[in-house]
C-alpha cells in the first residue's frame, strides 16, 4: 500500500474523528451548563444527584464508561445492541465532558462578586435575565483558558472511540499499521492531532482577543 | 412619603443587626445616615431596596405595603410582580459600583431601561446621555468601566440608577472605595442632585458633606436609632452621649 492509498483509507477516519468532536461539544457545552446551575439547585436531592453524577465520571475511566454504555444495555437489560456503536460512543462522551464543563463553568460562575447579582437585583433585572445578560458574558471570558485545554484534550480522547472498533483515525492506523507492518500510518496520525489541536488552539485563541475588550 | 419603615428588625442567625427601627423619607428630603461600622447603616439600605428581606416590621412605599409582619409574626412580601413595582421606585448606589465590565458606559446605563422598563432605546440613550452630561462624563459614552477613575465609575454608577427614574435614591458610602482626591467629584454629583430635590437616603462617613447637604441626620449604632434631627441639631447640639462620642472622632 502506498503512501497516498494510506492517507486517503485514514482521510474517512479522520472525518469520524471529527464528527465525535464536533457531536460531543454541541452535546457536552450545553449539557454542562445544565448540570452546572442543577448543581447550584435549591433541592437537596437534586443537588446530591448531580454530586454523585460528577463524581463517578470524574472517578472511572473514559474507556471504560465507553464499555459501558456500549455494552451495559446488553449486560444489564439484554437488549439488542446492533447499531448501537454510535450512538453509545457519542452519549459517553457527551456525558464525560458535560461533567468536567459543568466543573468549568461553576468554577467560572463562583468567580463572578455577589455585587453584580445585586446591581442586576436593584435595577429590576428578573433572575434568569440576570444570568444571561449579566452573568454569563463574564463567566464565558474566565472560564476561556480552561475550556481551550478540555477541548484539546477532547481532540486526544477521541482516540478512545478505537475501544468500541469505531473506524476513526486511530483505530485506523492501528489496524493499517499491522496489516502493512507499516510504520506510517502512526505517523499521520500523529500529525493529524497536532495540526487539528494547532487549529483549536488558534480558533480558541481568537475567541479570547475578541473577549479582550474589557477586563 | 416616599419611604416608611416601621420597626423594622434585622437578625443574621442570633446576631441582631436592626432592632426595631423606624423612619420615612418625604418627598425631596435628603436623609444622611452617620455612625460606626457596624451600627446596621447598610444593612438598612439593603431592607429598603430589597436586598435583604426584614426579619419584622413593615415597609411602605408610596403608602402601600411592600412588606408586612402578620399576627404569626411572619413577615410577608407581596408577590414578585408587584415587588418588581416597589423595586423601580428606589435605586441603590453600591460603595463598590458594581458596574457592568463587559457593557459600555452607555451601555450600563440603558440595559435595564430597555431590558426591564422596556422603554425604547432612543429614549433611553436620550435620557442616559443627558444623566452623563450632568455627570460631567459624556465623553466617556463609549468608555468601558475598566478604562475610567474610581470617581468616574461611581458617577457612572449613580447615572445608571438615576436612568431607571426612581422616587428615592439610596447612597451606601458611595465615597468609602475612593482615593481622597476623587470624593469630592461624587459629592459634587450628589450635592447637585440635592439641589435638585432628589429624594435621597445617603449613608455616609463624610461628616461636613452630611452637615451641608442634608435636611436630616441620623446617628445609628448597634442597630437602633440613637439620635436624630437637623445637622445643626444633631451636629453641634447632640443630645445623647454616644453620639457625643463618635462625633468627637471626627472633630480631631
Amino acid at each position: 500500500m502506498d503512501f497516498s492509498t494510506m492517507l486517503s483509507t485514514m482521510a474517512s477516519g479522520m472525518l469520524k474523528t471529527f464528527g465525535i468532536f464536533a457531536l460531543t461539544l454541541i452535546g457536552s457545552l450545553p449539557l454542562g451548563m445544565l448540570v452546572a446551575l442543577l448543581r447550584k439547585s435549591r433541592f437537596a436531592p437534586v443537588r446530591a444527584l448531580i454530586g454523585a453524577y460528577i463524581a463517578v465520571i470524574r472517578g472511572t475511566p473514559l474507556m471504560l464508561q465507553l464499555l459501558v454504555w456500549y455494552f451495559g444495555p446488553f449486560y444489564l437489560l439484554g437488549w439488542s445492541i446492533r447499531g448501537w456503536r454510535f450512538p453509545a460512543l457519542i452519549l459517553g462522551f457527551i456525558v464525560n465532558y458535560a461533567a468536567y464543563f459543568a466543573e468549568i463553568y461553576r468554577g467560572g460562575i463562583e468567580s463572578i462578586p455577589v455585587g453584580q447579582y445585586e446591581a442586576a437585583e436593584v435595577l429590576g433585572y428578573r433572575k434568569g435575565q440576570a444570568f444571561i445578560r449579566i452573568i454569563l458574558p463574564q463567566v464565558i471570558k474566565r472560564i476561556m483558558p480552561s475550556v481551550t485545554n478540555e477541548v484539546i484534550t477532547l481532540v486526544k480522547d477521541t482516540s478512545l472511540a478505537f475501544t468500541l472498533a469505531y473506524q476513526e483515525v486511530f483505530s485506523l492506523a492501528k489496524q493499517i499499521s499491522a496489516s502493512q507492518t507499516s510504520f506510517t500510518p502512526f505517523i499521520i496520525a500523529g500529525v493529524f492531532y497536532f495540526i487539528a489541536n494547532y487549529a483549536v488552539a488558534f480558533a480558541m485563541q481568537r475567541i479570547e482577543k475578541a473577549l479582550n475588550y474589557y477586563k | 412619603m416616599i419611604i416608611e419603615m416601621n420597626h423594622i428588625s434585622k437578625t443574621f442567625g442570633t446576631l441582631e443587626v436592626l432592632k426595631d427601627i423606624s423612619f420615612g423619607v418625604d418627598s425631596g428630603e435628603v436623609v444622611s445616615v452617620i455612625g460606626p461600622s457596624g451600627s446596621g447603616k447598610s444593612t438598612l439600605l439593603r431592607c429598603a431596596t430589597f436586598l435583604e428581606k426584614i426579619s419584622g416590621g413593615e415597609i411602605l412605599y408610596m403608602g402601600e405595603r411592600a412588606a408586612h409582619t402578620d399576627e404569626s409574626g411572619k413577615v410577608n412580601y407581596v408577590r414578585f410582580q408587584e415587588l418588581t413595582r416597589f423595586r423601580s421606585y428606589c435605586g441603590l448606589v453600591f460603595q463598590q459600583f458594581n458596574l457592568f465590565p463587559h457593557y459600555s458606559v452607555l451601555k450600563n446605563l440603558v440595559d435595564a431601561p430597555i431590558h426591564v422598563q422596556h422603554r425604547s432605546k432612543d429614549e433611553a440613550e436620550e435620557t442616559a446621555m443627558e444623566l452623563l452630561r450632568k455627570m460631567g462624563i459624556e465623553d466617556k459614552a463609549n468608555a468601558y468601566p475598566y478604562q475610567l477613575s474610581g470617581g468616574q465609575q461611581q458617577r457612572v454608577a449613580i447615572a445608571r440608577a438615576l436612568t431607571m427614574k426612581p422616587a428615592i435614591l439610596f447612597f451606601d458610602e458611595p465615597t468609602s472605595a475612593l482615593d481622597p482626591e476623587l470624593t469630592g467629584e461624587v459629592l459634587k454629583v450628589i450635592r447637585q442632585l440635592a439641589e435638585e430635590k432628589m429624594t435621597m437616603v445617603v449613608v455616609t462617613h463624610e461628616m461636613p458633606f452630611a452637615k451641608a447637604v442634608s435636611n436630616r441626620v441620623i446617628f445609628m449604632a448597634k442597630g437602633v436609632i440613637v439620635e436624630q434631627g437637623s445637622p445643626a441639631a444633631v451636629f453641634d447640639d447632640p443630645k445623647e452621649e454616644r453620639t457625643k462620642q463618635f462625633l468627637r472622632v471626627f472633630e480631631r
